[in-house]
């Protein structure tokens, strides 16, 4: 513990000051080619015709790639995790959100690789799209995707995620008051400084080099080579430097593409996303629905929660099923509820795919939980600090999922903040500790919720 | 056409209405500016042109032509940091360090020009610059630390980068 409070030198920190610190975008490799993207103009269409054939014989461009060119077409984020594949790496017969990738270009320059884009020829039908998760259930609701509105496969099967604990009928029978909320916290853009960048070099030996910005360089590594059916030795991802991710670079962007592209060409390539594309194109954090109904007695206890979540997945599902799985598991937030009736659904829309952002999953249902207690609090007119303390998470008590907290923060947490702003607590509640429950904190509807944490 | 970068003089191939940020990075490889935006929205292209903070992204090479260019190469080396250098160094000012040239040449511009170590003024001269990282608390407070005439013991953070040492006071 010596470097706790201690005065560290960042290792990149004198690079980053004297500019040597060099992103994947400042990269020098002689005769490299420039990328750039043909991206569907509108939010869901099927593709009637696409003819790269002028783009293809334009002077100085190098390699074009389409859906054609790819190995293994779709492979999932997640297929490690068993969550299968969904997003074809270029859209091949329907493009379901703005932006999506069809085409790609490699050529001597940036104007060059532009105007090659502008060549190829895209024929669409328009479809009419999905945006709102609220009408993604409706019988005349537009279909995003092949699964359906909304994800299928979570285990055995089932099409949402839900969580049953104790009894939930019960606790709404014997509440004094139900208190009800609905939460929409808007999409994300994560705004890195360094926009998606990625070049990749063909060695004399085969392999292909990759300088990419990614934040998951191993899983980067893995998606690449299953997209490009080759084993993991064939390549050699340079990474580390990142100009700001925040989870936005998670996901395998531009990799897999200009590791084709390189290949067709026997070129380096370099691909720099604008910041229009960034905006436009990159995932975001997920918009999210959350319907929270309470069963509460007069005194501020949390007998019971019904709670009904449609994350917004954007049209593909990437990191969304596993995000929704943390979600649940902390859908009660930094308290105790011992009855719980959960569902959650991955809606599909027309919107570019969410993804990781710091919490992801658990930023949204906090942001709930927290608005929905001082709600509470409100409604029965009881000190919002009182509820937080009565109902935070003590040592014994069980999560959503089950797992007994053996070292809960809630309640020391909860203290600062009130110290922090200056809130008088009362004498019983400054004298709180996160022990286990008991006395007036074991009210008959928690006892049968107490687990063991040496269990887990 | 000429240009002088970091005391250096170059003759430049591009054409004239190229941005000084693609002359730089594109022709003469000096990368520390940063393609943030390519439309004068982020600041992390921003270098010096006869020390005034300019966004290179939106400055034809033609119009700088014959001027002294200022990259944060041209502030100092790894060996010999300059005061601002050493400000960020200490106060953890570059994070992921994307911005952190551009942020850095519009805090010099401001020390030249006399500024003070008042946090408004200072918020003031790096309006404009985008930082996602910092919060810019870290990089106000290193400007200011130069604005004052603070000095720095980089003994540990300058001559170990990568190395735990906590013996050494900072
Ligand atoms: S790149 Fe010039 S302001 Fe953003
Ligand atoms: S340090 Fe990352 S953007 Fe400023």
């Amino acid at each position: 513990m010596k470097a706790v409070g201690a005065r560290l030198p960042r290792y990149d920190g004198v690079a980053h000051v004297t500019g040597r610190t060099v992103f994947v975008d400042d990269v020098r490799v002689p005769g490299t080619l420039w990328v750039k993207a043909l991206r569907s103009p509108v939010h869901h269409a099927d593709i009637t015709r696409l003819d790269t054939s002028a783009a293809e014989t334009m002077k100085g461009v190098h390699a074009v790639v389409t859906w054609q060119d790819v190995p293994l077409l779709e492979y999932g984020h997640l297929s490690a995790l068993g969550i299968p594949a969904d997003e074809p790496l270029l859209a091949k017969d329907e493009v379901r959100y703005k932006g999506q990738p069809i085409a790609i270009v490699a050529a001597e320059d940036e104007e060059t690789a532009m105007a090659a884009v502008a060549a190829m020829k895209l024929d669409l039908q328009e479809k009419p799209a999905l945006f709102d998760v609220r009408k993604a259930f409706d019988a005349d609701a537009p279909v995003v995707h092949q699964w359906g509105n909304w994800y299928p496969h979570f285990e055995a099967e089932m099409d949402r995620r839900q969580i049953r604990k104790g009894d939930i009928d019960r606790a709404f029978a014997d509440a004094d008051v139900i208190v009800q909320g609905v939460y929409r916290p808007a999409a994300i853009e994560h705004v890195p400084v360094e926009t998606q960048s990625c070049q990749v070099v063909p060695e004399a030996n085969g392999r292909l080099t990759i300088y990419s910005c990614t934040q998951a360089l191993y899983f980067s590594l893995g998606v690449v080579a299953a997209h490009l059916q080759v084993p993991l030795n064939r390549l050699k991802v340079v990474g580390g430097t990142v100009g700001g991710g925040f989870g936005g670079k998670v996901d395998t962007a531009t990799e897999t593409m200009c590791c084709l592209l390189a290949q067709k060409s026997g070129r380096p390539v370099r691909w720099r996303w604008t910041r229009e594309e960034e905006f436009l194109c990159s995932s975001t954090r997920a918009p999210w629905h959350m319907e929270i109904a309470d069963a509460v007695t007069e005194d501020g206890w949390i007998l019971g929660r019904k709670m009904l979540t449609l994350h917004d997945s954007g049209a593909y599902a990437r990191f969304s099923p596993y995000g929704l799985t943390k979600h649940s598991f902390h859908h009660t937030g930094a308290y105790t509820i011992p009855n719980l009736h959960f569902d959650g659904y991955v809606v599909f829309t027309n919107r570019v795919p969410t993804t990781a952002m710091r919490g992801f999953g658990v930023t949204s249902v906090s942001f709930a939980t927290e608005t929905h207690v001082s709600r509470i609090a409100e409604v029965l007119g009881v000190d919002p600090w009182e509820i937080r303390l009565k109902n935070a998470n003590r040592i014994g008590d069980t999560s959503p999922n089950g797992v007994a907290y053996a070292d809960p923060s809630t309640v020391p947490v909860v203290k600062a903040l009130a110290d922090g702003v200056g809130a008088k607590l009362a004498p019983n509640l400054q004298a709180m500790t996160p022990a286990a429950r008991e006395g007036d904190l074991l009210p008959e509807h928690l006892v049968a919720q107490i687990g063991n944490p040496e269990d887990h | 056409m000429n240009l002088t970068v970091n005391g250096v003089a170059h003759e430049v191939e591009s054409g004239p209405l190229t941005s000084l940020l693609d002359v730089l990075r594109e022709e003469l490889a000096i990368t520390s500016p940063k393609a943030g935006c390519e439309q004068g929205g982020c600041g992390a292209c921003t270098v010096l042109v006869d020390g005034v903070a300019r966004r290179s992204c939106l400055t034809p090479v033609a119009s700088v032509q014959g001027t002294e260019i200022t990259t944060v190469e041209g502030l100092g080396s790894p060996s010999d940091l300059s005061p601002l250098q050493q400000a960020f160094t200490h106060h953890y000012a570059a994070q992921c360090g994307f911005c952190t040239s551009g942020m850095m040449l519009a805090a010099q511009a401001y020390i030249d020009g006399g500024g003070s170590d008042g946090h408004e003024a200072i918020q003031e001269a790096i309006a404009g610059h985008v930082c996602r990282c910092t919060g810019y608390v870290k990089i106000i407070d290193a400007i200011a630390a130069v604005a004052r005439g603070d000095e720095f013991d980089l003994t540990v953070t300058a001559s170990s980068a990568g190395m735990v040492n906590l013996g050494g006071a900072v």
